[in-house]
């Protein structure tokens, strides 16, 4: 394959799968790879193995945690959990006291004792279990003046600015650091006033191994999801 | 991604499927920081991340039930649907933009037993980022441009300073270049 010869069709219907899955194709061309999709299993499969090669491009990119909210956001929209204040507590009609509102309250209770004594099924806000191992680091800037403190309870984290806030503009933004030549993962963008807290996740395993890193960014988070600033502090975790 | 992590995430995605709560929870732990970076990467905006990732875990539950059938792996699948909803976005404001859907497959009977083809993908993953740098620099930077941040044609050909034609005709040799030696 010169860049002179032509393809041939086999190598047309390839480029056109990757296309497809690239989101190159505009107009009829892209309304026709589309139907084509639904009547082609050899080029379905073409364009699913598109899909698995490319995604490994995906996979190189240092992950970016989302701040809480972004699942609290999902769960309300999913009908999982209510937004807090949904009910309005000036409502006149009191629904509880009809005999729907005896059902709804029974059923409550039970649900309340099923949370209780069910073992192994804590509630959202359950407290942390006794001995769950606890850290913090304390991470302060080569000027002393920015100073944040973070708090690892199990797998609840809490970080917040004690002094330093960043200037107008600018943010400071949370990494974790796994190990020695880990990639940094962001945590999100610290708040300048009150804690950012957080569940770690599965993989994000707290230990003396681990740092805490601020770096200085563009207001709102470095927008690639890379650190582009310099580390304004760092810290190991410390077990206590 | 290991076999045992790759099993893990479909045991989510099947209970999910089922509206397990906590398992989607998990889904969310384990995948969230990841797909967060495909939206940053696509969008390079946070707020606009952030609200393409809510709608991407509403794709994702309300899309599990049709996941076995569309023999992606897990991390494929999700990882799709993460950058196409950041590319829909991304482009909303001109041409209605078309790619590939993540059950693309699953519209026609599937040829390929699944994890026969689960391991080939494995393997070409591997070769994938061995394979970019064989390219010239300016079309593995395309492949990575089209992919990570939504890159058309257009916007290769103004960076490039060619024609699209031309744009186009190179990318696609690159991109059978790329599949050849992946698949080698």
């Amino acid at each position: 394959m010169t860049p002179d010869t032509p393809l041939t069709p086999a190598e047309d219907d390839e480029a056109l799968a990757a296309e497809l899955v690239l989101g190159l194709l505009e107009g009829e061309a892209a309304e026709a790879a589309m139907a084509r999709l639904t009547q082609d299993p050899g080029f379905a499969r073409a364009v699913r193995g598109w899909q698995e090669r490319l995604a490994g491009l995906a996979e190189g990119l240092t992950p970016v945690m989302a701040p809480a909210r972004a699942r609290q956001a999902i769960r309300e929209r999913l009908g999982h959990a209510r937004a807090p204040l949904t009910i309005d507590p000036n409502a006149r009609a009191a629904w509880w006291r009809g005999p729907a509102g005896w059902l709804a309250g029974l059923l409550a209770v039970a649900a309340t004792l099923a949370l209780l004594w069910l073992p192994g099924q804590p509630g959202p806000e359950a407290p942390m279990a006794p001995g769950a191992p606890v850290y913090q680091a304390q991470l302060s800037g080569a000027d002393a003046v920015l100073r944040a403190a973070a708090r690892i309870e199990g797998r609840d984290m809490r970080i917040a600015l004690e002094s330093g806030a960043a200037p107008e503009g600018r943010d400071w933004e949370v990494w974790w650091i796994g190990s020695e030549d880990a990639t940094p993962v962001s945590m999100g963008v610290m708040p300048r006033d009150g804690e950012m807290r957080m569940t770690l996740p599965e993989g994000m395993e707290p230990s003396p191994l681990v740092r805490l890193a601020l770096s200085d960014e563009p207001a709102g988070g470095s927008p690639t999801g890379q650190a582009t600033g310099p580390v304004m502090a760092i810290a190991a975790l410390t077990a206590l | 991604m290991t076999d045992a992590r790759r099993s893990d995430l479909e045991n989510l995605i099947s209970r999910v499927a089922l509206g397990d709560r906590a398992a989607f929870d998990a889904l969310y732990d384990a995948t969230s920081a990841k797909l967060h970076a495909v939206c940053l990467s696509v969008l390079k905006d946070r707020p606009e991340a952030e609200e393409t990732l809510q709608e991407v875990y509403i794709r994702v539950w309300q899309g599990a039930a049709r996941y076995a059938a569309n023999g992606l792996s897990p991390m494929t699948w999700l990882i799709t649907i993460a950058r196409n909803r950041s590319i829909d976005r991304l482009r909303a404001r001109s041409a209605r933009p078309v790619t590939a859907p993540e059950d693309a497959a699953a519209q026609v009977a599937s040829g390929d037993p699944s994890p026969e083809s689960a391991t080939i993908a494995a393997q070409e993953r591997r070769m994938l980022h061995e394979c970019l740098a064989q390219l010239a620099a300016p079309q593995a930077g395309a492949v990575r441009a089209v992919y990570l941040e939504g890159f058309s044609y257009a916007d290769l050909a103004e960076r490039e300073g060619l024609p699209i034609n031309t744009v186009r005709s190179w990318l696609r040799r690159s991109l059978l270049r790329l599949k050849d030696c992946v698949t080698q």
